[in-house]
């Protein structure tokens, strides 16, 4: 008897290589559309220029290549870094939670790292140009806080325990948080419009500085959550079970969780309040390509970056030269879509 | 022969209530020990404490090992489980959820290995299970579902198994088909089997001896035909049975009414 008879379960290359071509494209298409019209194969020659020992003249003119690369790819490469992170992140919620449910979003991690941030933005002096400076920390901080909060009162509950209860748990934390987050707003009307505009999430007012303030703390989260990806496919048979396959569920679900939580905040802090792009990502990649995590996650990366991208395009194009706020655009799409999760779930027991 | 598995004063407590108390429990290898008792009687809990999935006083030693000193992997690959009610979870394939089985060999970066792939063909094949490689968990029926779950613990290759009344979702067929299964695999492998049973005639069949639990405390031990007994049943359990040989070494128990019962609910016309 040969293994060669049985096929479980992976990661096909060419499945990354498709999701890589995505991105991609999402890259070009982004770059090339805006207020100003730029030339499709300069803007290729200018992207060739940029990689090492390459030397092409791509054509543009200063200002052109100003535009492009001062102007839209700090904001593509923002976007792409925050979709990225987030997609995972929501992947590996949804599997530490045994929850298809479960999102940033919804579990209180996104409101609680508002409230983080809404306190650093009031009470803090010059935050934005600090790359280590209090806002990413302590809406790191309030991050935490709302899981922990969203775990602790979901878990509380000992009969009829399902996939929801946990959401609904979720969802009174982040009212909670969002209440205490909108009195200190009020009370502090001269960073009203700070705060509000970082509430509805964007990726507007960006240039490298917030890429590399946020790089380290997604690249770290990501790798730290693939890494998981086999024990998450593990838990996925129950706690019980788990143990009995030699996997300490409590670590695996600490540790991915702190990562996860730790990109969130870490991308929350710079682009605002952008939802439901950890439900939409990882579950089209579940009906698409299968439910193991080590197909989900590396997916959910490559995916959730051209899709962020692709959403803050259509933000800045589509009722142009005015923006839509990037949540606005994320929550259109993602809300029906959370709807259909929420009909083809129902029984899941969590 | 050798000890394959020996509790020694094994109690179990949550919250103040006393699941098991001081249990002692010896199983040589290459034995079939079944455990049987009245329901919440600590059987599941034993067999959890076995697997390490719940904190207890006294000491489990495994194969000359003490319980506390192994690693969770290197437990996962000396004793496997078979649950009573696996979580299955929706959308993974037969394949994938039996390669869950070579987790504890597997290493903390790299995939399965040729010879993970190779055990987990050779489970599949052994259990007539090849044909339903690529079928969805959640789809099976009861008793394909039970073999796929004794598949992913003999993936596991794991000396000792443990069963946690593999049969009860079972009809009478599926339920020998699969004991028999098992029977068979700890020959061929030369396993030592502990299982949960709920039914009593099948306890008194296949298990070479018989432990019963009752209030976490172990009140009988010994061969079929010592434990299985009236008294003993009609103690613990709360229920009339008759016991019968049934000619081949095996034991059948039978529940019957009482005659007191049997008055009470048909009362004899007066007239």
């Amino acid at each position: 008897m040969t293994g060669e008879e049985i096929r479980p379960s992976h990661l096909h290359w060419w499945w990354f290589a498709g999701a890589l071509a995505t991105l991609g494209a999402a890259v070009l298409v982004a770059s090339l559309l805006g207020a100003v019209h730029l030339d499709a194969s300069s803007v290729v020659a200018s992207l060739v220029d940029r990689l090492p020992f390459v030397g092409i003249d791509s054509g543009l003119t200063v200002r052109e290549e100003a535009i492009l690369w001062d102007l839209r790819m700090p904001r593509i490469v923002l976007g792409g870094i925050v979709g990225a992170t987030l997609a995972v992140a929501g992947g590996a919620y949804q599997g530490s939670f045994r929850n298809p449910l479960a999102d940033p979003y919804l579990l209180g991690v996104a409101a609680g790292a508002g409230l983080g941030a809404t306190i650093a933005i009031v009470y803090g002096p010059a935050i934005q140009s600090a790359p280590f400076g209090p806002l990413p920390l302590l809406a790191f901080f309030g991050g935490i806080g709302g899981v922990a909060a969203t775990y602790a009162i979901g878990y509380s509950v000992r009969a009829g325990r399902t996939a929801v209860t946990l959401i609904l748990a979720g969802v009174a934390v982040a009212a909670f948080l969002t209440a205490v987050q909108t009195y200190l707003q009020q009370r502090n009307a001269e960073t009203l419009r700070e705060v509000y505009g970082w509430i509805l999430g964007r990726l507007s007012t960006v240039g490298w500085t917030e890429v590399w303030m946020v790089l380290p703390y997604a690249v770290v989260a990501t790798v730290v959550i693939l890494a998981g990806a086999r024990r998450l496919d593990v838990l996925s048979v129950g706690d019980d079970e788990a143990v009995t396959l030699g996997v300490d569920p409590t670590r695996v679900r600490l540790v991915v969780v702190l990562a996860a939580t730790l990109g969130t905040a870490a991308v929350v802090a710079v682009s605002g309040l952008i939802g439901f792009v950890g439900i939409i990502v990882p579950h089209t990649i579940r009906i698409v390509f299968g439910t193991s995590y080590r197909i989900v996650l590396p997916l959910s990366v490559v995916l959730g970056a051209a899709f962020l991208i692709l959403a803050d395009l259509l933000a800045r194009t589509i009722s142009a030269p005015a923006e839509i706020p990037i949540g606005v655009v994320t929550a259109f799409f993602g809300a029906p879509f959370f709807a259909v999760v929420l009909r083809s779930s129902r029984g899941l027991g969590s | 022969m050798t000890r394959a598995l020996s509790l020694a004063a094994v109690g179990v407590r949550f919250n103040d209530s006393t699941i098991l108390d001081s249990v002692d429990l010896a199983v040589e290898k290459g034995e079939w020990v079944g455990l049987i008792g009245p329901n919440g009687a600590g059987k599941t809990t034993l067999l959890r404490a076995i697997t390490g999935a719940v904190a207890f006083d006294g000491s489990v030693v495994i194969s000359g090992t003490t319980l506390s000193a192994m690693k969770r992997r290197e437990l996962a690959r000396s004793v496997a489980l078979v649950p009573q009610h696996p979580v299955l979870p929706p959308g993974m394939r037969v394949v994938d959820y039996v390669l869950l089985g070579r987790t504890p060999h597997l290493g903390e970066v790299t995939g399965p290995s040729r010879h993970d792939l190779d055990v987990v063909a050779a489970v599949l094949a052994a259990l007539s299970l090849s044909g339903f490689a690529d079928r969805e968990v959640t789809t099976l029926s009861g008793g394909e579902l039970q073999r796929v779950v004794i598949a992913r613990a003999l993936a596991q290759e794991s000396p000792i198994l443990l069963l946690d009344e593999p049969t009860t979702a079972l009809d009478i067929g599926k339920q020998q088909t699969v004991l028999e299964l098992v029977d068979s695999l700890r020959r061929e492998r030369d396993l030592t089997v502990l299982s949960a049973m709920h039914d009593l005639t099948i306890a008194g069949q296949f298990p070479d001896r018989l432990v019963m639990l009752s209030g976490g405390v172990v009140v009988a031990e010994g061969r079929g035909k010592d434990v299985l007994d009236p008294e003993l049943i009609r103690t613990h359990f709360g229920a009339g049975v008759r016991i019968f040989d049934d000619g081949f070494g095996g034991i059948v128990v039978v529940p019957v009414r009482s005659q007191d019962d049997i008055n009470a609910s048909n009362p004899r016309p007066t007239t």
